[in-house]
């Protein structure tokens, strides 16, 4: 069950009725029953391996914690971390060392074939294992004791809101609240209804309008010229960030409602004025994550080579992100380029910090456009090896079109598709120029007035029927 | 190791690395509170700290550090034992 | 006293949940019904010719079929040469669905003499968007119990989602805003429901295998109703598979089943997949899958051609 589906819409009402109807000690089974049907109900098979994940986290935590020699919690946390990653290598990244194994010794003229594995990725994998592993450094660094109630500890991973495509959370913000009291908050039950509905219309009518554009290039890179591949390619972090923005924000304001807070994924990243301000902005759950556990222990151990064990730590840290996003050598090309950027920023940061302070250009608000519009170019090239192309080819392919292939007019399949896809950015980019640059001004969801904050959720709702794509019906007519 | 003399040492420190030479410490000081007090120039601070005062952290401690008064007593305590 | 605070507050969370639905109900039916109104008073334009091959086609010879029919087959060629009203249905990534949602409304108020079926490389492909597109039928799900089954196809929740006045024309609101205008005739104009494509494909013509494809029971199942409903009402029926630009060594898996299916039926099927006097020509192809213009033109005559060799061997 995703969230755009039609059996959410009627699934997440009833929990919620029933969650607030029972009694407060109650509740949080039968959030732990509910995500339990949430996740058997997308695939049962895979609901196994979620089981397999929670049980290792559990019994080695108690492990951990249980123990007082260091060398046996180390013991306990490796073999946790090689058990808990286990299920994600092999469904995610067995295919691609496989190949590129075979691939190798091939060139060595040694042939060697194992059996490809050709079953779909378990949903959510990768989101629930990060939270596991962080949950079991977190207990081994002593941030947290290990919980000793199994159901909490399930609960924690399997939540259905952050289950399919995170938030990635830390159990040190979920055990407690789990633990504490689920109790009805009106404030948080509004805030997390309007979450949701901005989240729907950030998905279903930003997002998916942005990418039936974007997919009709990018699927189709040989056919169509070098402008469109550049609107394409301009377009493509647009979709992306109303995809798992406004996913990550469904799944936030789904806990909101239930009075469960939920860190934040996004943060209009595209008014960042600096790589290394975008990565603060962009998938923050992820990223923050990767700091902790990958980032500072790798700058810590190469703290010795000054900033250079912090160029290293960083290439390390973006290529492994590069991968978590998915096994292919397109991403290890993404995080490579994200590496680099954050890389020269950091070598270059003194002088331009001073040169800014000289000129006080922070200050003014052309200086501030530049750097937006630049950090989102960077981006924007960056992620046609980030999912927008298939192969490290078809990427390079793609920019070489943009530079040099100048024939024709921009693709577009009629002039009705321009008119709404503009119209949903357009709303995007206002509500969110509103908030970063006029904070606390004019608000719809938070006026006074409730005429206005009612037209408002209706205009929202009315906007989602009319224009959202909610199925694959749209047909886009694309000859070649 | 007095505690006067590390906050002195540890202000020229702070100083230096944030690029700020209005940075003053208090003990509930974290990152919040100065501009460029990143993920990338934490590191920095660490390995200048462990070479002003001769000393070397864990992992582990660093993981623990939540405000300047914590990374002061670190300080201290590895400086007089 | 906590107890009644709290009840009260639920009590305000309800009303106001009421209110707001009651205010979207509101401007969704007004909405809802503006825009069906625009809907129907349509003069040109995709969607209006969907209204006028289901609820106002008086033709005699009828053309059904996805885009490949609607820019291949040209009705005034078929009105000169066989003297008999013609008009084209054929539209843009469509299916079988669609087609025999369109045969319906049409057997409703009369029986044509001919049709003409044409029948893509990949008709039975199983392919969930194909459903999805159902959702070109869903404005005339109020006025057409006939094809409402059909519409169902797409999923068990649309009479559900119908309950919202908008969703039927979900997405179409500048479609069909610029489809009441005049402008609106002139472009991707259309002459009794074709709609020539102008672009000429410059490619050599390449060979190959056509991948074997999942067929969908369902595809088959409507294209059997299809046939059997043109039986009933003593419709003349013809299965066309159009030339495609690519030397195909193998015939697609859907052909041989449609194929196979028309002549236990005892209905023509004409395969011109690989008819070289076509796909020789790169300059009658506007892409792989679709004649243009001109070929059109050669395509029609020759099917016309065909057609009437073939009443000859049937004539005793």
């Amino acid at each position: 069950m995703i969230f755009t589906s039609f059996n959410f819409l009627i699934f997440f009402p009833l929990v919620i009725i029933i969650y607030f109807i029972l009694p407060e000690r109650w509740r949080w089974k039968f959030l732990l029953i509910s995500s339990g049907y949430f996740y058997i109900n997308i695939k049962p098979i895979y609901a196994i391996l979620l089981l397999l994940v929670i049980l290792t986290t559990y019994i080695f935590t108690r492990l951990i914690d249980g123990t007082d020699s260091p060398g046996r919690k180390k013991t306990f946390l490796v073999i946790d971390i090689i058990l808990t990653l286990l299920p994600l290598f092999f469904f995610k990244y067995y295919n691609f060392v496989n190949d590129a194994t075979f691939n190798l010794l091939e060139t060595a003229h040694l042939r060697w074939p194992l059996p490809e594995i050709s079953w779909l990725l378990p949903i959510g994998i990768s989101y629930y294992t990060f939270m596991a592993l962080g949950y079991s450094i977190d207990v081994y660094n002593e941030e947290i004791p290990a919980e000793k109630n199994f159901g909490i500890v399930a609960l924690f991973l399997s939540f259905f809101p952050l289950v399919l495509s995170g938030p990635i959370e830390r159990a040190p913000n979920m055990l407690p609240q789990f633990k504490g009291k689920l109790i009805f908050n009106y404030y948080k039950l509004v805030k997390g209804l309007q979450w949701i509905l901005w989240g729907y219309f950030m998905k279903l009518v930003v997002a998916n309008r942005v990418g039936m554009y974007v997919n009709a290039i990018f699927n189709n890179i040989n056919e169509h010229n070098g402008k469109s591949l550049f609107v394409a390619t301009l377009l493509y972090p647009i979709q992306v960030y109303a995809d798992l923005g406004g996913y990550s924000l469904i799944a936030i304001g789904c806990a909101k409602v239930m009075g469960i807070d939920v860190m934040q994924n996004f943060n209009r990243p595209f008014f960042a004025t600096s790589m290394s301000d975008f990565w603060r902005r962009w998938h923050i759950s992820l990223i923050s994550w990767l700091t902790d556990y990958v980032y500072m222990p790798l700058a810590f151990n190469f703290r010795r080579f000054k900033i250079w064990g912090i160029v290293i730590a960083l290439m390390i840290t973006f290529i492994l992100s590069g991968l978590w996003h998915g096994a292919n050598l397109t991403f290890i090309v993404w995080g490579t380029m994200q590496g680099i950027f954050l890389s020269i920023e950091a070598l270059t940061n003194k002088k331009k910090k001073a040169f800014v302070r000289k000129y006080n250009l922070l200050q003014k608000g052309w200086y501030l456009f530049t750097c937006s519009v630049f950090t989102y170019l960077l981006f924007a090239f960056s992620e046609i090896f980030g999912g927008a192309s298939e192969s490290v080819t078809a990427g390079f392919l793609t920019i070489k079109k943009i530079f040099t292939d100048f024939r024709g007019d921009v693709w577009y399949e009629n002039p009705s598709m321009i008119i709404i896809t503009s119209i949903s950015i357009l709303i995007l980019f206002v509500v969110e120029f509103k908030a970063e640059y006029y904070k606390g001004q004019f608000s719809f969801f938070g006026n006074r007035s409730v005429a206005v904050r009612f037209l408002s959720y209706a205009f929202l709702i009315i906007m989602i029927l009319l224009i959202g794509v909610l199925d694959g019906g749209q047909f886009i007519y694309f000859q070649f | 190791m007095s505690k006067e003399l590390i906050i002195e040492k540890l202000t020229r420190v702070f100083r230096e690395v944030f690029n700020n030479d209005q940075i003053t410490l208090s003990n509930e000081m974290t990152a919040q509170d100065v501009g460029s007090w990143d993920s990338l120039s934490h590191m920095i601070m660490i390995e200048k700290v462990e070479n002003t005062f001769g000393l070397k952290f864990k992992l582990r401690e660093i993981n623990k550090l939540k405000n300047v008064g914590v990374l002061i007593d670190l300080i201290e305590n590895k400086t007089t034992c | 006293m906590i107890n009644k605070i709290k009840n009260n507050i639920y009590v305000l969370v309800l009303i106001k949940l009421a209110l707001l639905f009651a205010i979207v109900f509101l401007v969704d039916f007004s909405v809802g019904h503006l825009l069906r109104y625009l809907y129907f008073s349509q003069q040109s334009g995709n969607l209006y010719r969907t209204t006028y091959s289901l609820e106002k086609t008086k033709s005699n010879l009828l053309i059904f079929g996805s885009s490949t029919a609607n820019h291949e087959y040209s009705p005034k060629i078929f009105e000169n040469r066989l003297h008999i009203s013609s008009y084209n249905t054929g539209r843009d990534g469509t299916s079988i669905f669609y087609q025999y949602a369109i045969l319906k409304g049409v057997l409703k108020r009369y029986s044509p003499k001919m049709i003409v079926l044409n029948f893509d490389l990949d008709e039975f492909k199983k392919n969930p968007a194909s459903y999805d597109r159902i959702s070109t039928l869903l404005p005339y799900y109020k006025n057409h119990p006939e094809i409402r089954s059909i519409i169902n196809m797409k999923s068990s929740e649309e009479r559900i989602k119908l309950c919202s006045r908008i969703y039927p024309f979900n997405s179409m609101l500048f479609t069909i805003l610029v489809g009441n205008t005049e402008f609106n005739k002139e472009r991707r104009k259309d002459f009794q429901g074709f709609v020539p494509l102008k672009k000429v494909f410059d490619r050599e013509l390449d060979t190959g295998y056509y991948p074997e494809e999942a067929l969908d029971v369902n595809k088959i199942r409507i294209y059997k109703s299809f046939i059997w409903d043109c039986i009933h009402s003593n419709v003349k029926l013809y299965i066309v598979c159009s030339p495609f630009y690519h030397e195909l060594k193998n015939t697609p898996n859907s052909v041989i089943l449609g194929e196979k299916i028309a002549h236990e039926n005892n209905i023509r099927f004409f395969n011109f997949l690989n008819d070289t006097s076509l796909t020789n020509h790169p300059s009658y192809f506007a892409d792989m899958n679709h004649l243009n213009y001109e070929g059109a033109e050669v395509f029609s005559n020759k099917l016309i051609d065909t057609l009437m060799t073939n009443e000859e061997d049937d004539q005793p």
